[in-house]
């Protein structure tokens, strides 16, 4: 797929209405049964704990398989080891041939969707079943799942019903059960009649030589008995250790999954079992297929922890927005997203990866703790590499912000050259705005549905030479990391939080040396210019004296703290120094209520913030940094009251360069979700903590309805305090 | 037992769409079948169906069983009834050693399905089933072990959570006590 004709699929489906309303409608109900399903689990633990397991799966995975197949095979199982899984069609087939079996009925298994295994049966003249109704529709559709626990949630019962009126020749009513009804009638009939019935492997138990199957509609236990022959497709990654591990497994992959506590059915298979008066031929076809690779990728083999729950996608803003067949491959989503790398190839995930907003949602929600965002922006990295990044980031990045001078010098004059385009924004903001851009062309994308923030006439490191900070007798001192948009867009974000500070006793120091945070560049997998801006402000913040590093950005925090020492890690001393200064990095917001626990302090100054304001979860501050509680406490010691908003902590559809210039239509969408969830709490200002929202929601609601404002925390704090 | 499982238990399995409910013995257990199912049903050997002439109390309810191989029993039987090994409460779910090919039949193939569990097998959760499940698997014998939590079921089209997709549409649960506590029988 290549960069047009992705682009193309996007439009499709964002044209497609209908499919984005289902995927909204079921991730907000997935939200909530999910939250029910995990009612008074510690969800952080088990996750850890599985992927511990998986670790230790992955460390020991040669020994385990062989344990595997020693005992599958004691107990009268027969195994293959397919390289690829071209091996493995040619496996079944051989058999099917050695057979004489005409017909398999198989049950789901995302494996053989990867080996394309129906399409492979039937160029060897083998009729190959679909018995699975999700998997069966999109069969008899010629389509490919879009999700990987529910292939078919892309279809409606029209179109099935339509698909069924097909096959049973006589026409059958859009209505849910009696199509159930008909599938079961019309796939039992196959499963009498097939040869061989194929199915899965949720688990691969080393010290049991079992497999186990978590499904639902059981066919798989109908796949596994009424055959003759039994054959098992199965990735090798689907190794555990033991009983144990698997039923660790089980009490979160339907949670996850489905929300439900259990599957109806967990099948627990070992071995040739009795069949028909004689006994069970079975097959166990274990598939590397990219996946050893994988396993030595020390950046990217977390991804093989994955149990196939298909969370990460009932999460993204992104498969909301466009859906599995355009974000996804065989596997879709984020998991979707590396798999495809490493089992396609990366010119196949090029577009993929790039289209990834970063919100952090797939890690949050990952039930094998898979950092699966972070792994994604180190393939960013090698896409990059290797395909370039488009000619606007090239001179971006790589000529000018490199260069901190040139950098700052050129948005100076940008600031200057905006003059014809800009407009300053109408009450109650009254930010600067760019309303209209003159090339037509852009228009679309960048300003039809949204304003652009101008760049402030001056930056918030001009503005911080000339602020006088009045603290008698400080109780700390503190730095400030500004950052981009706190530096040059809002740069009064910046200057309330430093009033604020200092009304809580505290002053700021502001280096001059520091530069962007490198995630723009980072996240467009630019790593060059990421490590040379980290290099920039570790110098410039390393001898500082102070215990705290503030920052209005999340981002920002997340960047130099988690990023600066990764980015540097091959340069030793660097990499030290980005370890202390990236350990001292702290939200603004974190550090005003976990360090100098404000709110209480707040409380009985009887501020009176007075509205009401709904605040938005920016992505990087509650799935980055855990802050999330921390903004709401202070604004509430200061009067506010907070009203919340339906989904506060989904993307704003920002993501940096993403909305500008990768995947403006994609961001479109996302935004005006949000800004309906805005709408619906009927408040007038939306608080956030994240210059990149305020930038996309303030944005896009300057656009839609100019009476709702968008501000910093810092603002409204600022505001109360009446500086 | 503790009546605190048997609840949970009878609670959870109700949730995912099981009907429980608790009976005195046997005899009672096949007339609550007969009055649910009139057969032919599926009725496969084990130890427990022996020892209790199983089978027998069916027939004397009036209930018509299967005679012969369950493959010929039709694509859609009424029904299957077996014991069980155990049961876990917190999912509601029955786990059955269904190795044999007829116990596996009786409970994939049929409309209904009748399952007797003694409350004094009930473990509170998942991991109370590493155990037995364990030891189910000790040696290299082939073994099948279903986990069982109420009908089938899919969500496939619309989402929409629809019973009845492949396996049986309707899970009776029959606890009586005093059957056997021994996790390894059926």
């Amino acid at each position: 797929m290549n960069d047009m004709s992705f682009k193309e699929n996007v439009e499709k489906a964002l044209a497609n209405t209908r499919l984005s309303e289902t995927l909204h409608t079921f991730g907000d109900g997935y939200l909530i049964a999910r939250e029910k399903a995990f009612a008074g689990l510690d969800f952080q633990a088990l996750r850890e704990e599985l992927g511990a397991i998986k670790d230790d799966v992955r460390v020991n995975r040669k020994a385990l398989l062989a344990e595997f197949i020693k005992n599958a095979e004691a107990a009268g199982s027969t195994v293959f080891i397919a390289k690829d899984t071209k091996e493995a069609n040619d496996y079944v087939a051989n058999l099917a041939r050695k057979k004489g079996a005409k017909t398999i009925a198989k049950s789901k298994s995302m494996v053989s969707e990867e080996a394309h295994f129906n399409k492979a049966m039937a160029a060897a003249g083998i009729e190959s079943v679909e018995t699975d109704l999700g998997e069966w529709i999109l069969q008899l559709a010629g389509q490919r799942p879009s999700h990987l626990v529910m292939p078919a949630i892309h279809l409606v019962k029209e179109e099935v019903s339509a698909l069924f009126s097909k096959d049973a020749g006589k026409t059958l009513a859009p209505e849910i059960k009696p199509l159930v009804d008909y599938s079961r009638k019309r796939l039992r009939d196959e499963y009498f009649r097939a040869d061989i019935g194929l199915t899965g492997a949720n688990f691969l138990v080393a010290n049991t030589g079992g497999i186990g199957l978590v499904t639902n509609e059981g066919n798989a236990r109908l796949c596994s008995t009424l055959p003759k022959v039994h054959v098992v497709f199965a990735g090798i990654h689907k190794l555990v250790r033991n009983m144990e591990d698997a039923i660790k497994i089980t009490r979160l992959l339907p949670r996850n999954a489905t929300a439900q506590l259990l599957t109806s059915y967990i099948t627990w298979i070992r071995g040739a079992v009795p069949c028909d008066g004689g006994t069970k031929e079975q097959h166990i076809v274990l598939i590397d297929g990219g996946r050893s690779t994988l396993y030595e990728s020390e950046a990217c083999h977390d991804a093989l922890r994955c149990i196939q729950c298909g969370a990460c996608a009932n999460v993204c803003p992104v498969y909301q927005t466009v859906g599995g067949h355009v974000f996804g491959s065989v596997y879709i989503s984020a998991i979707g997203v590396i798999l495809t790398a490493f089992y396609e190839g990366l010119e196949k995930a090029e577009p993929l990866v790039r289209a990834c907003i970063g919100c952090r949602s797939c890690s949050a929600v990952c039930p094998v703790n898979i950092d699966l965002e972070a792994i994604i922006l180190k393939l960013r990295h090698e896409v990059t590499e290797k395909y370039g990044m488009g000619t606007v980031k090239n001179v971006a990045f790589r000529a000018v912000m490199k260069n901190r001078n040139l950098f700052h010098t050129m948005i100076k004059a940008a600031s200057r050259l905006q003059g014809p385009v800009t407009q300053k924004g109408s009450v109650p903001s009254e930010r600067r705005v760019i309303r209209h851009l003159p090339m037509h062309f852009m228009e679309k994308d960048l300003t039809g549905w949204r304003d652009l923030p101008a760049i402030a006439p001056r930056s918030f490191r001009d503005l911080f030479k000339t602020l006088e900070q009045k603290v008698e007798n400080p109780t700390c001192t503190v730095g400030f990391f500004v950052g981009c948009g706190g530096d040059f867009v809002y740069p009064e974000v910046g200057v309330k939080m430093v009033k604020v500070l200092n009304r809580l006793g505290v002053k700021v120091i502001f280096p001059q040396g520091q530069n962007c945070c490198g995630i723009p560049a980072l996240y467009s997998g630019d790593t060059e210019t990421g490590k040379d801006l980290a290099r920039q402000s570790v110098k410039a913040f390393y001898n500082l004296d102070v215990d705290y590093i503030l920052s209005i950005c999340p981002t920002c925090t997340m960047g130099v703290r988690r990023d600066f020492a990764e980015r540097l890690e091959d340069e030793a001393e660097w990499a030290e120094k980005a370890k202390v200064v990236g350990a001292k990095v702290i939200d603004a917001s974190a550090f005003m209520e976990n360090v100098l626990h404000a709110s209480e302090k707040l409380k009985a100054l009887n501020l009176h913030g007075g509205e009401a304001v709904t605040y938005h979860d920016s992505c990087h501050l509650k799935r980055g940094s855990g802050v999330f509680a921390e903004p709401r406490a202070l604004l509430e010691s200061t009067g506010y009251t907070i009203k919340e908003m339906t989904n506060s902590d989904r993307c704003c559809g920002f993501g940096g360069t993403y909305s500008f210039l990768s995947h403006p239509q994609i961001s479109k969408q996302i935004t005006a979700d949000k800004v309906e969830n805005i709408h619906n709490t009927g408040v007038k200002t939306v608080a956030v903590d994240c210059p990149g929202c305020m930038m996309m929601i303030g944005g896009a609601l300057g656009k839609q309805d100019e009476t709702v404002r968008c501000v910093h925390t810092m603002e409204l704090l600022a505001d109360a305090f009446g500086v | 037992m503790s009546e605190e499982l048997t609840s949970l238990y009878m609670e959870k399995a109700t949730l995912v769409g099981c009907e429980v409910v608790a009976l005195q013995d046997l005899k009672e257990a096949a007339e609550y079948i007969k009055g649910k199912a009139e057969g032919p049903l599926l009725v496969p050997e084990s130890t427990l169906c022996t020892r209790y002439g199983m089978k027998s109390l069916l027939q004397d309810a009036g209930v018509t069983l299967h005679e012969g191989s369950f493959r010929e029993a039709g694509h859609l039987p009424a029904g299957g009834v077996t014991f069980s090994n155990f049961a876990i409460g917190e999912s509601g779910t029955i786990v059955l050693d269904s190795t044999p090919e007829e116990m596996r039949l009786a409970t994939t193939i049929p409309e209904k399905y009748f399952v007797i569990v003694d409350p004094a097998t009930i473990v509170a959760d998942g991991l109370g089933a590493v155990e037995a499940m364990t030891a189910l698997h000790s040696g290299h014998e082939p073994r099948y072990v279903a986990y069982i939590s109420g009908p089938s079921r899919t969500a496939d089209i619309e989402r929409v959570l629809t019973i009845g997709a492949h396996g049986p549409r309707e899970v009776h649960v029959l606890l009586i006590e005093g059957i056997s506590s021994d996790f390894m029988e059926n």
